[in-house]
């Protein structure tokens, strides 16, 4: 590790109704990473955007290589070295590698024209430095989301950056592909390179981190070498209290009931013809990497997708189910892996996303949506899950991830679902807003629901699980018993070895 | 802070609202004193005559705008609607009958462009440019490009008023005291109050908003999004044909070139009240404000003796400026982390 490359001082910073940073100390070397750890709304993401240049602090200072410095928009941050990447990556996807690398600083021809050529040449040189052998022609949006990630980890670097904050990298990636994103990061860090990881995988910080720190509530709590605290300690002091158990203890057994039963289901390209059972009372995880048809499989069972057969029977009773609206009248729910695109509308309220699914619920006259038993429901709810919003009234969009995510639940909550399908429901949520997760879905099945809960992090599926539906490329490839399997096995049927 | 954030949101009208209502008052204010004349009831109540036309294709237009889309063949549907009333009256119809044709004209060619943006996918802008100008072309074709005189009681929604005041002339014959208030502007005061319980009190309207702040997250929730859209172009659809149809019995003629460019008019009240061509916002309340800046800076200025073509540089103006004040409100707005 080198010298304190950038240095963040005593920063503050409050928006209406949160003070979401309280005098942050945070120090950056050459040559480390510096993992930045915490639960949502402690305060990471805040501080991020003050080191980039999108949000200015309200006091304290920042220092860039010991000078002091003030960024006022990412253009200023960019010139003092520091490059981002953000969860939600930020190339366009109709321009080339090339042109997304370069672009506000494209190269030109002496008569004014581009120099494509120069600029696809400069290109390749630097996906060299990445070990990466993409066609610097290539369109973005015909790469993969980790092909592009590594795009925009090229684009920091041709930037010359010495500082590059990584915000939650690992989360679109499969195994394969977060060994080649470490890869990509050692090399880095040998070259100088300062880097923030934030991420809320704690599993994955011992292959790469060297220091970490910790903010809670706004406050950075401790920075500490990477091997001085156990990963309980790191827990407990991100959430402020000890976490016994990762996963609630589950209280019944499913029963003997059928509550769904799936034959038939079969989309061409996509999905080959499988069939499966749901019963009351169950938690059956769907396992798989990244493309094997989990999501898809989930999509066509709920109609949002057409599919080119399907047999769904609820209760022994048939069902068609050509669109969500069909689902959701029989009583299924699905809560996208897609909170922001396909779960919420952010700009609205959260009494208003709550009832979305239901408003009939809060229909005084048919068809006339009564205000006050609308938000007598979604009070109720926000005070049942514990959601934290100044008020049912507050825009989604001011909420913190996990409790964006309890906003969804609540509206399948509110309607009352007994099936409830998980996409990836803990994705990008904080230890304790995790374990508050599967404690509902513990109690979803204690009361007899049937939960489908579809997660790329095998620890969960195996600790929160009855049984298992393992996916390889489109297919149904094992469905297993949870207390009869391990990591080992379900790897192996995921990636097409199966027993 | 806390309280101020959450006071916002339980009062009926936003602030950006005060500003263009506050807007419109300076306005009034401002002709009053410059415009002899300006504020008088007579003046008042013609200019709310002729505003609530645009009143009422804002209205339509705003619903469509709240969905994500946008329609382009409102003029369009003001002329064939009102042209088609007139013809089938001159046909034999019953007047009141033959209205109810002009509007069934709109509501038809509301669903068509509702089928072609549901259906068939099309964007919104191409689907009702497209209908703009098969509409246009239909009524011009089936007319001629002539525009025929209808039966007197065709004229008489148009032109009669209620509570009209009159007293005896000592010189013989009625003199008007209060010259009334126009059917027009009783309707148009019905279609906001109307739709401005639609938007806010009822399953369509609370739908419409959340198509337009997030349509797949709106279809996942179950929410029927090709049914709650074609509500919105039925509804643009059957309040230009009562435009039409309103004009038409002004006139006491078909207008089969009338109309054109009236989509502007509407699309450019509804965003001066606050409307939000991204989708997911806007109030009935907002584009009532904006059709009444736009009638009252065109009355006014007429008054003042500028030129129709002065007048379309001022209110071109006003729009931009009345969007650049919103994005200037709304830029310190990020969102926490």
């Amino acid at each position: 590790m080198g010298e304190v490359i950038l240095k963040a001082e005593d920063i503050s910073k409050s928006f209406p109704g949160v003070r979401a940073l309280d005098q942050v100390r945070f120090e950056l070397r050459s040559g480390e990473v510096h993992a930045l750890l915490g639960e949502n709304g402690a305060g990471k993401s805040t501080l991020m955007k003050i080191l980039a240049g999108v949000q200015e602090p309200d006091s304290g200072r920042l220092l860039s290589r010991g000078q002091e410095v003030r960024f006022r928009n990412t253009l200023d941050a960019r010139a003092a070295g520091i490059g981002i990447i953000f969860q939600e990556l930020n190339l366009i996807p109709h321009l080339t590698v090339a042109q997304n690398l370069f672009i506000g600083r494209e190269w030109k021809t002496p008569w004014g024209t581009l120099d494509e050529a120069r600029m696809n040449r400069e290109t390749m040189d630097v996906l060299a430095k990445l070990n990466l052998k993409i066609p610097p022609a290539t369109l973005v949006k015909d790469l993969p989301i980790s092909k592009q990630q590594m795009v925009e980890i090229a684009k920091a670097l041709s930037h010359e950056s010495e500082v590059l904050i990584m915000d939650e990298p690992t989360s679109a990636l499969t195994e394969a592909e977060i060994d080649e994103l470490f890869e990509v990061i050692h090399a880095l860090r040998n070259r100088g390179v300062g880097i923030i990881y934030i991420s809320h995988r704690l599993d994955e910080l011992q292959h790469i981190v060297d220091r970490v720190t910790i903010f809670r509530d706004g406050k950075s709590i401790s920075t500490t070498q990477y091997g001085e605290l156990s990963m309980d300690e790191i827990v407990n002091r991100m959430v402020g209290r000890d976490l016994v158990n990762q996963y609630p203890p589950r209280n019944n057994l499913p029963t003997t009931v059928k509550l769904m039963e799936v034959t038939n289901l079969a989309s061409s390209g996509v999905l080959a013809p499988m069939g499966f059972d749901l019963y009351r009372g169950e938690i059956l995880g769907i396992a798989g990497l990244m493309g094997s048809g989990r999501t898809e499989l989930a999509r066509a069972l709920f109609g949002a997708d057409p599919v080119d057969s399907k047999t769904v029977r609820i209760n022994g009773e048939l069902v068609a189910i050509h669109q969500p609206t069909d689902a959701i009248r029989h009583g299924l729910a699905y809560l996208s892996e897609d909170r922001k695109h396909e779960g919420l509308a952010v700009r609205m309220q959260v009494a208003e996303n709550i009832t979305m699914a239901n408003l009939d619920g809060v229909c005084s006259l048919p068809g006339i949506v009564s205000r006050s038993r609308e938000w007598e429901a979604a009070q109720k709810w926000v005070d049942e899950l514990n959601i934290k919003t100044p008020t049912i009234l507050q825009k989604v969009n001011n909420l913190s991830g996990g409790n964006q995510q309890k906003v969804v639940l609540a509206k399948w909550l509110f309607r009352e679902a007994k099936v409830l399908i998980f996409d990836e429901p803990t994705r990008g949520i904080d230890v304790g807003a995790k374990y508050a997760i599967y404690e509902l879905m513990e109690a979803l099945a204690r009361r007899g629901v049937g939960v489908i809960m579809i997660s790329s992090e095998l620890p969960e599926i195996l600790g929160m699980t009855d049984r298992i539906l393992v996916m390889h490329e489109g297919t149904l490839a094992a469905t297993l018993t949870t207390a009869l399997t391990n990591q080992q096995e379900i790897l192996a049927f995921a990636s097409g070895l199966g027993a | 802070m806390k309280k101020d954030s959450t006071m916002n949101q339980k009062l009926p009208f936003s602030v950006d609202k005060f500003i263009t209502l506050g807007a419109l008052v300076l306005l009034l204010a401002v002709f009053s004193i410059t415009a002899n004349n300006f504020f008088t009831v007579r003046n008042v109540l013609t200019m709310a005559l002729q505003t609530s036309t645009i009143t009422m294709m804002g209205i339509g237009v705003t619903l469509v705008i709240i969905t994500g889309g946008i329609d382009l063949s409102i003029g369009s549907i003001v002329a064939l609607s009102g042209t088609a009333a007139v013809l089938i009256a001159n046909a034999g119809v019953p007047t009141p009958l033959a209205m109810a044709f002009g509007l069934l004209v709109g509501v038809v060619c509301g669903w068509g462009n509702g089928l072609l943006i549901t259906k068939l996918r099309l964007p919104p802008f191409i689907a009702t440019l497209g209908s703009m100008m098969i509409l246009r072309g239909v009524v011009l074709t089936i007319t001629n490009a002539n525009s025929s005189p209808a039966p007197d009681n065709f004229g008489d929604l148009g032109n009669n008023t209620l509570f009209k005041v009159t007293q005896p002339n000592p010189d013989g014959g009625l003199l008007t005291v209060f010259p009334g208030i126009s059917f027009i502007v009783l309707i148009m005061v019905a279609m906001a109050l109307f739709f401005w319980f639609v938007l806010t009190k009822t399953k369509i309207g609370r739908y419409t908003y959340a198509i337009g702040s997030n349509e797949e997250a709106a279809r996942l929730s179950g929410i029927p999004v090709a049914r709650i859209k074609g509500y919105a172009y039925i509804f643009s659809g059957f309040l230009a044909g009562l435009v039409g149809v309103i004009l038409a019995s002004r006139m006491v003629t078909s207008q089969p070139n009338g109309g054109i460019g009236y989509e502007m008019n509407a699309i450019a009240s509804a965003v001066i009240g606050g409307t939000s061509l991204m989708g997911g916002v806007g109030t009935v309340g907002g584009t009532l404000i904006g059709s009444f800046i736009i009638g009252t800076l065109s009355t006014g200025l007429t008054m003042q003796g500028a030129s129709y073509f002065a007048q379309q540089i001022v209110i071109g103006s006003v729009v931009i400026l009345a969007v650049a004040v919103d994005q200037i409100r709304n830029r310190p707005k990020k969102r926490k982390g």
